[in-house]
């Protein structure tokens, strides 16, 4: 894009479409997209949530008896891994906001791996549920699962299967929304090693950070809900 | 010559550049320091018996946290109010989703007595035994089943009295408890 004027109009950056009429409205335009999709996203896992409250509120003792089985160091560990790649997020975000294209690729790396690192946390934790005869659903084994819970002092009281029915499908759908994240992510970290944002043009890492902070969110509410509250 | 072009209703002088606050890294560092104390007391007020105060205490923690987040690492603070606006609407529409829900089936058995609906109760058994029953019949076989209980062992184990009178959620209880 070479201008004949030395003190020409500076060119847009390489990315900006024809039909805006100005860069930031292109950004603009973008992100709220993005805020409407994440409207979307909440509003499907309130669904879950308002799952968890109903089962709570008509089967107190089940939901207490059932949640003892959980790991609480094990969701809190991944509670701070979580919270930790949202910031390392932000931060890529914000280099990409001052045009420092090391630090993009580098927070970018961190957060894909603070999700790698979530997702082996929680294959240890669904491996560990379901070596103990805790499936979701009609795949409850309550025998082993009542043994189980004798070991460690506790007694499954009610149906336990429709808890853990609950729990795996809030984590599993939660899981999926990591992986997606996880994709998404890689694909951020291609474009930002090939230097294509800088201050005039940064809104797919703004938005893909939208999307894990989201997730991030998400994570926030089902921690207490599903391994902490009596 | 250049026409004036209008962003958000206002005249932007600069078509290439975009307007974003950047916040200085210390400011998330500080957001996330806040995160871990927070995430650190809701873990040890787990251990702590609250009783149904738990459920409050943890909600608000994460209230606390989620504003956080939103406000600082998704920008909403410095962000074009719109955006603001379909975030809270969102958690508007959530909540009314919640209460209507909640109402309903928090009035339905008072509802169900009134008009004597009918409904199955299977005992965790199969539904091949279900029985056809309403709120009134069921309730009083209820009772009876558990003065029959209670007046059996009555040496006492106590455990016949406190599990009958609740009637919403007994119906299903129990499938088969472990030996």
């Amino acid at each position: 894009m070479s201008s004949t004027h030395a003190h020409g109009p500076k060119p847009p950056h390489a990315f900006f479409q024809h039909h805006y009429d100005t860069v930031e409205q292109q950004a603009g335009a973008a992100k709220l997209g993005m805020w409407v999709f994440l409207a979307t996203e909440i509003l499907m896992f309130s669904g879950l949530f308002l799952a968890y409250f109903i089962v709570r509120a008509f089967y107190p003792e089940m939901v207490l008896g059932s949640h003892e089985l959980l790991s609480k160091t094990m969701g809190g560990i991944n509670t701070v891994v979580l919270l930790t790649s949202s910031f390392t997020m932000a931060m890529a975000v914000r280099s990409a906001q001052v045009g420092d294209t090391p630090g993009i690729v580098r927070n970018l790396y961190m957060t894909i791996g603070c999700a790698l690192i979530f997702m082996v946390v929680k294959y240890f934790e669904y491996t560990g549920k379901f070596s103990h005869g805790i499936f979701p659903g009609k795949y409850f084994d309550y025998e082993r699962a009542a043994a189980y819970a004798a070991e460690h002092g506790h007694e499954l009281v009610g149906m336990p299967h429709i808890f853990f029915g609950v729990y795996f499908t809030m984590t599993g759908l939660h899981g999926v929304h990591v992986l997606a994240g996880i994709i998404v992510l890689t694909w951020i970290l291609r474009r930002a090693q090939k230097g294509h944002f800088g201050p005039q043009y940064f809104t797919p890492v703004e938005n893909v950070g939208l999307y894990w902070h989201i997730v991030d969110l998400v994570w926030i509410f089902l921690f207490p809900l599903l391994y902490l509250v009596k | 010559m250049t026409t004036k072009t209008f962003l958000h209703g206002k005249p932007i002088d600069d078509v290439v550049e975009v307007h974003e606050h950047v916040s200085p890294a210390a400011a998330y560092y500080k957001v996330l320091g806040a995160l871990f104390v927070l995430t650190g007391l809701t873990y040890a007020v787990s251990f702590a018996d609250l009783g149904p105060a738990s459920l409050t205490v943890a909600m608000v923690v994460a209230f606390a946290k989620a504003t956080l987040v939103a406000m600082y690492f998704m920008h909403l603070k410095y962000d074009d109010r719109f955006h603001v606006f379909v975030f809270l609407s969102t958690v508007i529409f959530v909540g009314i989703f919640f209460l209507f829900t909640l109402f309903d089936l928090g009035s339905r058995t008072r509802l169900n007595e009134e008009q004597g609906t009918f409904f199955r109760v299977n005992n965790g058994k199969d539904w091949s035994e279900s029985q056809r029953t309403n709120m009134a019949e069921w309730q009083a076989k209820q009772k009876a089943e558990a003065e029959a209980k209670a007046k059996g062992d009555a040496k006492g184990e106590g455990k016949a009295a406190g599990a009958a009178p609740d009637a919403k959620g007994d119906a299903a209880k129990a499938p088969a408890k472990a030996p």
